[in-house]
């Protein structure tokens, strides 16, 4: 659920902290107004009515969230490794946080390709941080942020890593979760949401993180520098074909790279700021010429990128923000406070926006005048540009202890 | 946190747990392999020969040549492993040696690297 106000008749599930706070004040407000003695005073304020008359009720209720557009953000909140995590939802219009859902260890957040839902891929303990692992996947509706599909994942296959949206994603008409297994063998987890089962685990070559192309298709990176399409049937039965390799062993991409599986473009910087493209239209890999974010000059002063989410891609407008500052080597999941867009096409720069503070993580809404989110970890705060000026529209803080991901829905 | 602790597991696994009559008895330590055992060196990632094929009661004697940390894992599951052995972390230099007393193949893996595979035949 979003909000609760008062006594509220039966909270479908006891998520929302803020919605067991709200109740909490309203009753305690109502029990105050009770003891007051009877007789018409004015307290705090308010006319009480003549003696004999009943008082007031609240009428209370469980609110919904606003159906989701292109500006519902969710921001998870990995909480430094704690074992209880939680999800913010927010509304970028009005700059407005919307709700929260409770998430387990190292959550990967999935959106529907239409925002109806969201879920996450968790993994909880019966005694909080020790005794029986169980892995999981929660669905949730977007309105009503009530749970609507939950699937128990056997063998604990997740892989436990600091949140990379594209270890967990959903294929393009929202049937199948995909997710990945890193021990004791490199696999993808197919998730039948329809059938509410895990199908199957489909073993893979040496290779990471997972981009739909289509309902049967995705794509991963591998060790040697290629990219693998892995076709798959509804039974996981499936084809793995390597490309040809893309860039050098001494070029290191960045764990966070941005995908839109509408344009089938891979967005993928690596730690200097040389910028790899994939296309992956029609299901077969087309690597793009790969641009250098930073002239030869621009790196000599320490110019590259730095942060979580370093990269985001507006589809329609076909351009890339990078995050970046002057940095030392090996400072690459340091904050950076500078936005740097490029036209996707040719690479070149049209932009440089000063967000004036640390960042962690961007994304870009993708609706026509795009929404740029900068998320501070330390300040635990959504920063809400507009990605054309750059400009600080608005802001959401307080946003748990060490917010790290965005997602959003290429609606 | 979480990584100690697997860090400890990865210690406190029962080594001396296999005896004479497992398939896979893993020897206390490099002096009890014997002089004839056959080696498998680590380096550059790899196990080097990815496949070897012994005969049944040979030793592997497994050497990691460089400063990154490997194991030997026989993971539950693979053919002829009924439980999960996983040796310690070796690290430069260091020893694992493991006597195969039944015939069969035997796959095994890297811990933190299960991209590193290879396997043992015993005839």
């Amino acid at each position: 659920m979003t909000h609760a106000h008062g006594r509220s008749t039966g909270l479908p599930i006891s998520r929302a902290t803020m919605a067991g706070a709200a109740t909490a004040l309203a009753l305690l407000l109502s029990a105050t107004a009770l003891a007051q003695p009877a007789g018409g005073g004015r307290i705090g304020g308010q006319s009480q009515p003549p003696a004999g008359q009943e008082l007031p009720v609240d009428d209370t209720s469980v609110e919904q969230a606003p159906a989701p557009n292109a500006r519902r953000i969710y921001v998870s909140d990995p909480a430094h490794f704690a074992v209880l995590t939680q999800l913010f939802t927010i509304d970028g219009d009005k700059g407005k946080l919307l709700g929260m859902s409770d998430t387990g260890f190292v959550p990967n957040t999935v959106v529907a390709s239409d925002g109806s839902f969201f879920g996450t891929a968790s993994t909880v303990w019966s005694r909080l941080g020790h005794g029986k692992r169980t892995d999981y996947i929660e669905i949730l509706d977007a309105r009503t942020h009530n749970p609507i599909i939950d699937i128990e994942l056997p063998k604990d296959p997740r892989f436990l890593v600091g949140t990379y949206p594209m270890m967990t994603t959903l294929t393009p008409d929202n049937k199948s979760l995909l997710f990945y297994q890193f021990s004791p063998s490199p696999a993808v987890g197919l998730v039948s949401l329809t059938d509410k089962k895990l199908v199957k685990m489909m073993d893979v070559p040496d290779c990471y993180h997972i981009f739909p192309s289509d309902n049967n298709n995705f794509f991963m990176h591998c060790r040697d520098g290629s990219m693998l399409k892995v076709t798959f049937k509804a039974d996981g039965s499936a084809e793995r074909k390597k490309t040809q390799v893309f860039h050098k062993e001494d070029e290191y991409l960045y764990n966070t790279p941005a995908y839109s599986a509408k344009a089938g473009r891979i967005v993928w910087p690596t730690y200097t700021g040389k910028t790899f493209q994939v296309d992956v239209t029609g299901n077969e890999a087309k690597f793009m010429p790969a641009f250098e974010a930073f002239s030869d000059e621009e790196k000599a002063q320490g110019w590259a990128p730095g942060g979580w989410q370093v990269v985001a891609y507006h589809r329609e407008s076909d351009r890339v923000f990078l995050l970046a500052d002057q940095r030392a080597k090996w400072t690459h999941k340091s904050p950076s406070r500078f936005v740097f867009v490029f036209e996707g096409k040719t690479g070149k720069r049209l932009n440089k926006i000063d967000l004036g503070h640390e960042t962690d993580s961007i994304a870009v809404s993708q609706d026509k005048t795009p929404q740029l989110y900068a998320l501070s970890s330390a300040q635990k705060t959504l920063f809400i540009h507009d990605a054309e000026s750059g400009k600080e529209v608005s802001k959401v803080d307080r946003l748990g202890h060490s917010p790290l991901v965005i997602n959003t829905s290429d609606m | 946190m979480r990584r100690a602790l697997l860090s400890a597991l990865l210690v406190a696994l029962p080594l001396h747990a296999a005896s004479a009559a497992d398939a896979i008895e893993v020897l206390p330590d490099a002096s009890a392999a014997p002089a004839e055992a056959k080696q498998v060196q680590i380096a550059k990632m790899k196990f080097n020969p990815t496949d070897i094929t012994v005969k049944a009661g040979t030793v592997v004697t497994w050497t990691n040549s460089e400063a990154l940390p490997h194991n030997v894992h026989f993971k539950a599951g693979g053919p002829n492993v009924s439980k999960d052995i996983e040796g310690p972390m070796l690290r430069a230099n260091q020893t694992f040696s493991v006597r195969f007393n039944q015939a069969g193949t035997y796959d095994y893996i890297c811990t933190p690297h299960p991209f590193m595979k290879a396997k043992v035949t015993v005839e």
